[in-house]
């Protein structure tokens, strides 16, 4: 029997465009000294048992062996640690396998380093690094890069199921407008003295008045790319109650993959796989998973929901952190998270279900929308925010009490790579 | 001699080149049939599926595929306009690309669309593969055209 794991601490640095006032350690530091200090816990690093470190690439800083450098530069030798990547996917991954060590009785107390350091080169280098983490065979030589890959696959829900880019554009508002109130976020300039200065709010009008990226993509339909870090810390039960008054557990967590070439992915009929409160004859004309939904989200939520017992997503979480890294790309996981019918994301955000006063908000911090993308960060980000929500200290963190989601007991954190190549899903409760 | 960048923070210049010996090991025979003007897929007689990118191997059954010719010609099942791309790419701009269904392929093949009106360009809309006849030995060397 795996042991219950808990959440105990988390910490974020500022995200920023480039932070150019520290190293990519000293950013991992600055994260690692909130999560044990400004959080509200009986515990001193010498009793961190070991490191998950995550992050994305090697390329950004032309540096190999970089979770070497954090274990050192943080004073962790000669403890075990180990490097997980999987793309966009890295920071979640790095929670599930976290989790495992604790869950396995390999650690007792284990702190997750999420960073990445993008800025050290140009936009459309930064875009071309990312796109190596597509089909460098195939997909790469033509001109594809992840915006394109993405347009593809929004340009092909809208034709099946009738998504409109007001409805895209109403996400990108939705998560930048949140962000506002979170003064980690890059694009708050009015509370995070690293922020853009063309930040604050914005409306349907300025996303759909924005340039072309890629159609039906648009500027403000697409992520962040960030500087930044985020530290998670992670006990036993035993441990956990210790700690803290306040442990949040991990209940679930699934993870899924699919094809490196979205368009390799099978066409068939009734491929989907279903979630407990599902009906087979919804989904009998559709070609699954094609290029309009993400498989490997879906599989992923399959398994975190069995594990934490949901049968009905909708009504038994609170809140989301969903990998918005694009407006379309979180329309069509509400979708793969059974939040609603196959072709009814777009709606979703049209009634306002997603809002932060909605019956589920998601991403409440802004995501990687109006939040941050540094990529390895990412998905602990989303960790440390949930955690934060669960706790019911989010206001605190965020300088502002108006993210805090009421009463909030459980929640899911969606991490997200490639064109849905690896995503996991984890489910954590009070 | 190192180029600075700024001096508080101190940020240097550093450029990093580097040439790759890249085999394309037994999927070869895509690249080398298209000088004789052949467009060919893999096909896995087992599970009756024919790929394009060519796999050597079935991912469903790990069977050795076969080398099947195809006609080229086939439907957009989507597609996008790019104007913005990774730095290699900035020059084109903007351009199209597309998934297209091939007949006798049961994989999407992702390729650039060549049209002298973009707007016009529709999902379902039928396009034929062209084959340059100036190789670069990259996916590059083909692309669509609309089927007119
Ligand atoms: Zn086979």
């Amino acid at each position: 029997m795996p042991r219950k794991v808990a959440v105990v601490a988390g910490g974020l640095s500022y995200f920023s465009k480039a932070r150019r006032d520290k190293t990519q350690e000293e950013l991992a530091a600055e994260a690692a000294r909130m999560a044990l200090f400004d959080n509200d816990i009986n515990l001193s690093k010498d009793d961190i048992d070991g490191t998950i470190v995550s992050y994305f690439s090697d390329h950004f800083e032309n540096q190999l062996l970089f979770g070497s450098i954090i274990q050192d530069y943080l004073g962790f030798n000669p403890k075990p640690s180990v490097r997980i990547e999987g793309g966009g996917a890295t920071g979640g991954l790095a929670v599930r396998d976290a989790y495992a060590h604790v869950a396995s009785g390999l650690l007792d107390v284990a702190m997750v380093i999420g960073f990445e350091k993008m800025s050290e080169v140009n936009t459309a280098k930064g875009n071309e690094f990312i796109a190596l983490a597509s089909d460098t065979d195939w997909d790469f030589p033509i001109g594809g890069f992840y915006s394109g890959y993405y347009a593809l696959m929004a340009k092909r829900h809208m034709e099946e199921f009738g998504t409109t880019e007001e409805q895209m554009a109403m996400v990108a508002v939705k998560n930048r407008n949140n962000a506002q109130h979170n003064k980690f976020a890059q694009t708050n300039p009015k509370m995070n003295p690293y922020a853009m200065k063309d930040g604050g709010k914005i409306t349907v009008d300025d996303v759909l008045k924005s340039p072309y990226v890629a159609f039906p993509l648009k500027r403000l339909d697409i992520c962040l790319m960030s500087d930044g870090a985020a530290v998670m810390i992670l006990a036993s039960e035993e441990k956990a109650k210790k700690i803290t008054d306040t442990p949040i557990w991990i209940t679930g967590t699934g993870a899924g993959t699919d094809a490196m070439r979205a368009g390799d992915r099978p066409r068939t009929l009734s491929g989907v796989p279903m979630l407990p409160h599902e009906k087979k004859e919804w989904y009998k004309e559709l070609e699954y998973p094609g290029v309009h939904s993400f498989r490997a989200g879906r599989e992923s939520a399959r398994q975190a929901y069995k594990m934490a017992g949901i049968t009905n997503p909708l009504k038994q979480l609170d809140l989301i952190e969903l990998h918005d890294a694009y407006t379309s790309s979180e329309i069509q996981t509400y979708e793969d998270l059974g939040l609603t019918k196959y072709g009814q994301g777009g709606k979703l955000i049209e009634e306002g279900v997603t809002a932060l006063d909605g019956d589920l908000p998601v991403n409440p911090s802004g995501g990687l929308i109006g939040a941050m993308h540094a990529v390895g960060a990412t998905g602990v980000m989303q960790g440390v925010e949930m955690f934060w929500q669960l706790q019911g200290v989010a206001g605190k963190f965020h300088g502002s009490d108006k993210t805090q989601i009421k009463n909030a007991e459980r929640g899911l954190i969606h991490s997200h790579a490639g064109t849905g190549t690896y995503v996991t899903a984890t489910i954590m409760e009070r | 001699m190192t180029e600075v960048y700024s001096f508080d923070p101190l940020i240097i210049k550093t450029p990093y080149e580097i040439t790759y010996k890249h085999s394309y090991g037994k999927t070869t025979k895509f690249f080398t049939s298209l000088s004789d003007g052949k467009l060919m897929a893999t096909r896995c007689d087992h599970c009756k599926q024919t790929f394009l990118p060519p796999r050597s191997d079935c991912p469903y059954c790990l069977r050795e595929t076969k080398w099947v010719q195809i006609s080229g010609k086939g439907r957009i099942h989507t597609f996008t306009t790019l104007y913005f791309s990774g730095e290699k790419f900035l020059k084109d701009l903007p351009f199209q690309l597309v998934y297209v269904e091939l007949e006798g392929v049961d994989t999407l093949f992702l390729t650039r669309l060549k049209t002298k009106d973009m707007k016009k360009v529709k999902v379902g809309m039928k396009i034929k593969m062209k084959i340059s006849r100036d190789p670069e030995w990259r996916s590059s060397d083909i692309w669509a055209e609309p089927d007119e």
